[in-house]
């Protein structure tokens, strides 16, 4: 369901578009590319600068907190799982991450969340972009695509924003600049990302390109021609970077790549690490799967035990390369499910619950070993500590580094916040 | 299959037209008229049009852009109609042509072309068939054949849609059963059916209570009751084994969450009094496509207008309600009632606005008018969808070679064995998108850049080589082969500069401008 507003703001956007669209005809903005490669030559020596990055681990359709990070053995059901340790005294954890238990240090886990969305979609994009769809007539811009903008180098070579194994959500009214770059199979990394002719030829050809462009935006002056021509600049930037070498896991060892798991999970989550390692801002890597109205048990355990080894080396390499404090991990799906189980299958499962659930918090420079928040004895409530969708984007912000009260101007010159009021990090995080 | 079943007149028609079409080239004599229907004519409808157009904009004080140049028109209406730019030779035939009706040929003429069934079927496909994993693995080329074949002989729309709301068989004997078996679940095909042939988004009204309009949850199930008895038998996935059947008392394999048990009842109108034995989709049906049904003509025609011009009279296409007015509502109306009258004459409809002036429109912005994006005072630039794009670049660098593995990709996702599948696949818009809207990000950008299939310079460049002597003749044979236009003079010396440069061997230097022509928005634009 699309709201009436809609229409008035594809037309702002437009509108928006055009202005910029003027502006760029007129030669004021948009990169010129006929000195690319000096420009980047130069911007090889820059990247060095460190900003912070964040790696998003996305699990798809709402994974059940109960039988993860809130468990509640001994209650009405619990499920079938079973509690173990972690290196954090008092701190427990389901048995189906033994190798991320040893690593509870690191982390914070949120079980205090409660955010208002029970339908997938909806809930993704509240979670994503911390504005419900539709919201003021307004697309707005992913958490990735704000950390690109506000993080990310504008000249860097490689996309600021990368999403691994699925789409994700986009720059909305950040423009195209901030899209993600979508990379649907690891292994395969960056398709076509060399020149099919020389390098000499491959620049005469494209300075032919641009003198084309040029003219049909001039005449046309269509928000797609400049979008087109956006995205044109970026895959050729992103052909010439050095840092493009990220994207081949062929450069790993073995052992590495075995020690993420054997999954596209796992190679999503080891590629996102070698991003970070040259710079990218914003990572995002999803494992699809959690939405597990019927067969529960089977399928959390089996996910259980994909995410424990990626997300264990994820943390062992970001901080045997000093980079665990630069760069949070943050674990999070759709909501949390049901506390009841449901029987209405032959293997009965949980269905969605918004009301209370966990989200997994690592690195960043975050005060590690802790548990925020308590839900009742069903895990059905928050007793203690609620995280709101705009508490939880605010922390985000804030470890980061970004001023969430910040104001970007969408269509209309409207100035958003890049979190809604409201919104109040948790403070208990910051040491 | 379905019964080649139709009323007489209509079967002339066609054979009317079809030989018109096969006398008609814009070249030749003027083609031999086919009997008009007693109604009005294409030309009285695309004037209306223009009527209410104009109209608005005078009053909101908006220029319209002037019409389009014939270069334009070709490209858009050959994109727009058969899914694909036209060739190098017919560019030229057409843009030199100085026959006065040519535009209204060239319309008549791709209304015919077997293309135009193919471009309707990966249009409708699209729409038919939910993106989930499930459906993935049914083989979906029945369906598409079925598409292809009902919108080339132009089968009343009334009936296309009856004859695939009431399916049964299997894909084998039916291809339009394929519809019920990629939407194996009640909710599915109701949300699926409101959208599509009522033109509103009811599925909201699954689990609550419509929030801008008077629809109700009681609205939705008691449409939805009408898909309750019809059965799915076999795996959809095995080739001859699934089918459709509507029982006396069938279930749907699976109830959605929420299913709520209320008496069938038309959407917004009366509870019909339903025997127990009888099937239930023909009554619903019959109610659908009834000449009377505020819903169905409406939704059609505006599907169909924002099919042509990229922005529908209600935008989104498929959120007809009080809160979200059409930008021109008499003349949805008018549209609608035209439409039920000429029997569901889709070509017909299609014929009418592309006559328009409002269609022909250049889409330059003119005197004030770059701003307005909503009331057609310039034609919107639109990108190729991936079959378009596809199928143009095919046209241009030739067959495309078929995916390694294509047995295994096979196995795993039947629809995805062959060339132009992996390629829509892989340029696939998100389903929601705005259709003007540049949705290609980096991977495909590098793709057309880098794939070495667009890059060995193919048919176009050794058409060149073979019928032309000059460099200059050569580019321009590759403008008009890619862009449907020639080379400005200044276009042209930057050209052929380039090639001269590129020394003895121009089958280089051509493959370059070549690449840059692929690889330019005029190219994977429709403007």
């Amino acid at each position: 369901m699309e709201p009436k507003l809609w229409k008035v703001s594809s037309h702002l956007v437009d509108l928006y578009r055009r202005d910029f669209l003027k502006l760029s005809a007129a030669g004021v903005v948009g990169t010129c590319f006929s000195g690319w490669l000096n420009i980047l030559a130069a911007d090889a020596a820059k990247s060095g600068v460190k900003h912070k990055s964040c790696i998003v681990l996305w699990m798809e359709g709402g994974p059940s907190h109960k039988d993860t990070f809130d468990m509640k053995p001994g209650t009405a059901d619990s499920g079938e799982f079973s509690e173990i340790p972690t290196s954090v005294p008092g701190i427990r954890i389901s048995e189906h991450f033994p190798k991320f238990a040893e690593l509870m240090q690191h982390a914070a886990i949120l079980r205090g969340m409660s955010t208002g969305e029970g339908a997938h979609a909806r809930a993704r994009y509240y979670l994503h972009t911390g504005y419900r769809e539709g919201q003021g007539g307004l697309v707005y811009p992913s958490i990735g695509s704000i950390v690109s903008m506000e993080l990310g180098q504008p000249d860097f070579p490689l996309p600021n924003y990368v999403s691994i194994g699925g789409p994700s959500f986009g720059s909305g009214f950040l423009g195209p600049r901030h899209q993600p770059l979508v990379v649907n199979n690891p292994d395969r990394g960056v398709e076509n990302l060399r020149a099919a002719v020389d390098e000499q030829r491959f620049t005469s050809r494209y300075s032919l390109l641009e003198e084309m462009e040029k003219g049909f935006l001039k005449e046309y002056q269509a928000a797609n021609s400049q979008a087109h021509q956006t995205t044109y600049q970026r895959a050729v930037q992103l052909m010439q970077s050095r840092e493009a070498k990220a994207f081949d896991l062929s450069q790993e060892p073995e052992t590495v790549r075995a020690a993420y798991g054997n999954t596209p999970f796992g190679r999503g989550c080891l590629l996102a690490r070698r991003l970070v390692e040259v710079g990218v801002a914003f990572v995002e890597v999803t494992l699809g799967g959690w939405d597990t109205h019927q067969d529960n048990f089977d399928r959390v355990k089996r996910l259980s035990s994909v995410v424990d080894p990626a997300l264990s080396a994820l943390i062992t390499d970001l901080k045997d390369r000093g980079l665990l404090d630069s760069t949070l991990i943050v674990w999070m799906g759709d909501f949390g499910r049901t506390p009841k189980i449901n029987n209405r299958g032959p293997k009965p499962g949980r269905d969605h619950y918004p009301r209370a659930w966990s989200t997994v918090l690592v690195g960043g420079g975050i005060k590690g070993g802790q548990v925020i928040g308590r839900t009742d004895k069903e895990g059905a409530v928050v007793e203690e500590r609620v995280v709101t969708t705009l508490d939880f984007m605010a922390t985000i912000c804030q470890i980061l580094g970004i001023d969430y009260t910040k104001r970007n101007l969408a269509p209309g010159g409207r100035p958003i916040r890049i979190v809604d009021k409201g919104g109040n990090p948790v403070t208990e995080l910051f040491a | 299959m379905y019964a080649a079943w139709k009323p007489l007149w209509m079967g002339a028609l066609g054979v009317l037209i079809t030989l018109g079409i096969l006398n008609g080239t814009w070249g030749g004599e003027e083609p031999e008229k086919a009997p008009t229907r007693p109604l009005v004519s294409a030309g009285e409808i695309a004037a209306m049009i223009d009527r209410h157009i104009a109209a608005t904009l005078r009053e909101e004080k908006i220029d319209p852009s002037p019409r389009c140049s014939d270069a334009e028109f070709l490209r858009r209406v050959s994109l727009d109609l058969a899914g694909v730019i036209p060739t190098a030779e017919v560019a030229r035939t057409f843009l030199d042509s100085q026959v006065p009706t040519k535009r209204a040929r060239l319309i008549d003429e791709l209304l015919g072309d077997p293309r135009y069934g193919q471009h309707m079927a990966d249009i409708w496909q699209a729409l038919l068939l939910p993106k989930t994993s499930d459906s993935r693995r049914i083989r979906i080329e029945p369906l598409t054949e079925w598409l292809r074949a009902s919108f080339n002989e132009n089968k009343p729309w009334d009936r296309m849609v009856a004859e695939l709301l009431t399916a049964t068989g299997t894909p084998e004997e039916n291809g339009a059963a394929v519809y019920w078996l990629a939407n194996p679940r009640v909710d599915l095909v109701t949300g699926s059916v409101s959208r599509l042939f009522l033109g509103v988004q009811l599925q909201c009204a699954q689990c609550h209570n419509h929030p801008f309009t008077d629809w109700k949850q009681d609205d939705y199930w008691g449409l939805a009751q009408f898909f309750m008895k019809v059965r799915l038998e076999g795996n959809p996935r095995q080739n001859g084994t699934a089918g459709v059947t509507e029982g006396e008392r069938g279930r749907r394999g699976m109830l959605p969450e929420g299913v709520k048990q209320v008496p069938p009842r038309f959407f917004l109108g009366e509870q019909p009094t339903l025997a127990r034995s009888e099937p239930y989709r023909p009554v619903f049906t019959q109610w659908l496509t009834a000449k009377e049904n505020p819903f169905f003509a409406k939704a059609m025609v505006n599907r169909l207008w924002g099919q042509l011009f990229g922005r529908g009279l209600v935008h989104p296409v498929d959120d007809m309600q009080p809160d979200n007015p059409a930008s021109h509502p008499e003349l949805l109306e008018e549209l609608a009632a035209y439409f039920a009258d000429s029997g569901f004459d889709v070509k017909g409809l299609i014929r009418a606005i592309c006559l328009s002036e409002t269609y022909q429109r250049s889409s330059k912005p003119h005197g004030n008018n770059a701003d307005d994006a909503i009331l057609y005072s310039h034609r919107i630039v639109k990108p190729l969808s991936p079959e378009q794009l596809f199928d143009s670049l095919q046209l241009v660098v030739g067959p495309a070679t078929p995916p390694q593995n294509s047995n295994r990709q096979a196995a795993k996702n039947p629809n995805q064995a062959n060339a132009r599948a992996q390629f829509v696949a892989f340029f696939e818009a998100d389903e929601s998108a705005d259709p003007a809207e540049y949705q290609a990000g980096i991977p495909q950008a590098l793709r057309l850049m880098n794939s070495p299939q667009l890059n060995r310079g193919g048919v176009l460049v050794e058409e060149a080589l073979r019928q032309h002597s000059t460099t200059e003749a050569r580019i321009e044979h590759l403008f008009l082969g890619t862009l449907s236009r020639r080379p400005t003079e200044a276009e042209l010396q930057r050209f052929r500069d380039h090639v001269r440069r590129s020394g003895s061997n121009e089958r280089n230097g051509l493959s370059d401008v070549l690449w840059v022509l692929i690889n330019s928005s005029e190219f994977v634009l429709n403007r």
